[in-house]
């Protein structure tokens, strides 16, 4: 389990990537009680998986492509698992709830353009997220051989 | 002098007790009797109870995060809160292993109807045809449990289904979605009678919509799945604690019942108990016993209890459920709306599918996504969770599922049975489907799916999801009514044929099941059978 200072900032980091507000110690506070309760973590949780965790919290600008290659080729890894359950933690406590589910405001056209929009975007997020992905893996693979 | 021990506080138990009770006997419940905690913030509306709650994780998450549905997890749409493990938590005296079967028991007070969604269907005449007494009978006591529990509901389209009974309270006000969809029926309402063999109309729901017998009416809280904490939705646990502060009632909790004992002209005599704090064993003088623990409780306690008195146990064919699909939907008009959270979270609606054997119905239960936790549906878009997150919440108030119900029949190879174990007994449930299920879910499904479109919904492909036997909890079967003397059958009173002065008031008698939830025609029929109880005793 990593330190508690490096949990509250990917707690921050992953906050902001899901648009709530940042700085909630109760948030933080229920983040690191789920890892200490050993509800993060799996015995099958790899190397790879920790290390995009790692440069997630130190890159917050790359959380997102880490995530749409997580959401292809690693659903049950370690980054999507934390994502989720900030997404949990944060739809229970408000202001959060409201600030994740309160509808935009467009035109259903505009909503139908958009989701399209999103298609395009998650593709290129796929393509740099296998990029970024890449090195790490092999340096995973290389670490597990030696 | 009147007196009966029933077994088990569930919808059936204490439905054949307070009949018993108000017609003078002298009634004492047996029951393992976990109880829930108590409400948090009762009068506090969903999001209210968000603000205010000093734990809001801990409350609906879990302490251990047990609540929180992780990617790739096995499960439902929706997560199972954390403070209604109580019900199903399982009994370390109560054994059981199942083949085509996910059994769930339990142990609480109230049984397993703390947990349901209110459904409160009664039966068609055509679906009571093979039970051995006139439908009016049972008719009389829907009424009668009506007044007690407080039903819901509208004389709409679903008549024809779900018949009137007395007693029948107006229905609560309808969420907007609901009310866009049911606007959308009466614009399309021939095409899907005549074309489709479809019909819509507001569910019959156990909750008050008014103000009655120290009970409040729903005043839209939100937080119906997350237990109601003002109990406008009706559970036994209601029933049980009015039951309490009668006088010729008594209430023995904390006791798990191990078997009946009978003398040698079959007739019953004892009920051997366990106390569960301390292990020691008890027994109970009776000339009555009324098994309602469910199905599959009451199944084992009479295998066990067969065992003991004749040397060997018998196979109980015959169990049924109600098969299940998941059907999400998504209500266009409904999109880039504000979901509402303080309405009444289950089922307002419901669809009725007319089959080629009326017998054979499919009953459908809609229910619009309100305020289930939303982490499980956003992690299932197929995009990264920053995109997912934007769909969803212009998506949310559109969001709907229904649930559609399969009716099943007695057959052999559906069966319990008992099996040793150590120094006990374990149950074996065995299910088979029955082999023309495919055929018949595959051609419900298509008119659902046709039937929503017309509505102004689309099903988004491959997300229908078929429950496993065992998850909707509607067992039934394995001792039925029956007009003819049998082994293994009981009479229209519920009194079994082998044990004389043993009776069942639970699910285990129903010779049919069709595709409703049965917990109300529990209720009705223990209050029946609790009727005749008292007659034959007079």
């Amino acid at each position: 389990m990593a330190e508690r200072s490096e949990l509250d900032r990917e707690c921050d980091a992953f906050a902001r990537y899901l648009g709530a507000s940042v700085g909630d110690g109760y948030v933080r506070e229920q983040y690191w009680a789920a890892h200490a309760a050993g509800a993060v973590e799996l015995p099958s949780t790899t190397s790879f998986e920790r290390a995009v965790v790692s440069l997630a919290r130190s890159v917050p600008l790359l959380v997102r492509p880490l995530d749409a290659h997580a959401r292809v080729f690693s659903n049950g890894g370690l980054l999507r698992r934390k994502l989720v359950l900030l997404l949990a933690i944060l739809e229970v406590r408000a202001p959060h709830d409201e600030e994740l589910d309160t509808p935009t405001g467009t035109s259903v056209p505009g909503m139908f353009l958009r989701m399209v929009w999103l298609g395009l975007v998650f593709g290129v997020l796929l393509a740099c997220g296998m990029l970024l992905s890449l090195p790490i893996w092999l340096a995973s693979r290389l670490g597990a051989s030696r | 002098m009147k007196r009966v021990v029933v077994v088990g506080s569930g919808a059936s138990g204490v439905h054949f007790a307070q009949t018993a009770l108000e017609r003078g006997a002298y009634v004492t419940l047996v029951d393992v009797g976990r109880t829930a905690p108590a409400p948090v913030l009762p009068d506090a509306s969903f999001a209210r109870f968000k603000r205010e709650h000093d734990d809001p994780a801990g409350y609906f998450l879990g302490r251990k995060f047990e609540a929180v549905m992780f990617p790739g997890a096995k499960g439902e749409y929706y997560g199972f809160p954390p403070h209604k493990g109580f019900i199903f938590a399982s009994l370390e005296r109560f054994r059981a292993r199942a083949q085509g079967f996910e059994p769930l028991s339990s142990f609480a007070r109230g049984g397993l109807a703390e947990a349901w969604t209110g459904g409160a269907f009664p039966f068609h005449e055509r679906e009571l045809r093979d039970f051995p007494f006139d439908a009016r009978e049972l008719h009389a006591s829907y009424g009668t449990v009506a007044r007690r529990i407080g039903v819901s509901g509208t004389d709409d389209d679903l008549s024809r289904f779900t018949p009137v009974h007395e007693h029948l309270a107006p229905s609560l006000p309808l969420d907007a979605h609901s009310r866009s969809l049911l606007a959308r029926y009466g614009r399309e309402r021939e095409r899907l009678n005549a074309g489709l063999g479809v019909w819509m109309g507001r569910t019959r729901a156990a909750v008050r919509s008014d103000e009655r017998d120290g009970r409040h009416g729903c005043t839209n809280l939100g937080r119906c799945l997350w237990s109601c904490p003002r109990e406008a939705l009706y559970t036994p646990s209601i029933t049980l604690r009015a039951l309490l502060k009668h006088e010729r009632f008594t209430y023995l909790d904390g006791r798990f019942a191990t078997r009946i004992e009978a003398d040698e002209a079959n007739r019953v005599r004892r009920l051997h108990l366990v106390e569960l704090a301390t292990g020691r064993p008890e027994t109970l003088e009776a000339s009555s016993i009324v098994l309602a623990a469910g199905t599959l409780a009451s199944g084992k306690l009479f295998l066990d209890s067969l065992r003991a008195h004749g040397g060997r146990a018998p196979v109980l064919e015959g169990l049924m459920d109600n098969r299940q699909v998941l059907v999400p939907y998504i209500h266009l008009p409904m999109l880039r709306q504000r979901y509402e959270p303080d309405s009444y979270q289950y089922h307002q609606l419901a669809l009725g599918l007319e089959r080629e054997d009326p017998r054979h119905y499919v009953h459908g239960l809609v229910t619009t996504l309100k305020t289930a936790l939303i982490h499980p549906i956003v992690q299932s878009v197929p995009f990264d969770l920053k995109s997912a997150l934007w769909i969803f919440r212009n998506a949310h108030a559109a969001l709907g599922i229904v649930n559609v119900n399969f009716h099943d029949e007695r057959r052999a190879e559906c069966r319990l049975e008992l099996e040793s174990d150590g120094d006990g007994s374990r149950l074996l449930v065995r299910y088979e489907p029955a082999r023309e299920e495919p055929e018949r879910m595959r051609s419900a499904l298509g008119t659902v799916r046709k039937a929503l479109w017309k509505l102004g919904c689309i099903v988004p492909p491959g997300m229908a999801h078929v429950r496993p036997m065992g998850a909707s909890v509607h067992y039934a079967g394995t001792v039925p009514m029956s007009a003819q003397a049998r082994p293994l059958a009981t009479s229209p009173d519920g009194e079994s044929h082998d044990l004389r002065g043993l009776f069942f008031a639970d699910g285990s008698t129903f010779p049919f099941l069709p595709a409703k939830n049965l917990t109300f025609t529990l209720m009705a029929n223990a209050e029946r059978i609790a009727r005749r109880w008292c007659d034959a005793q007079a």
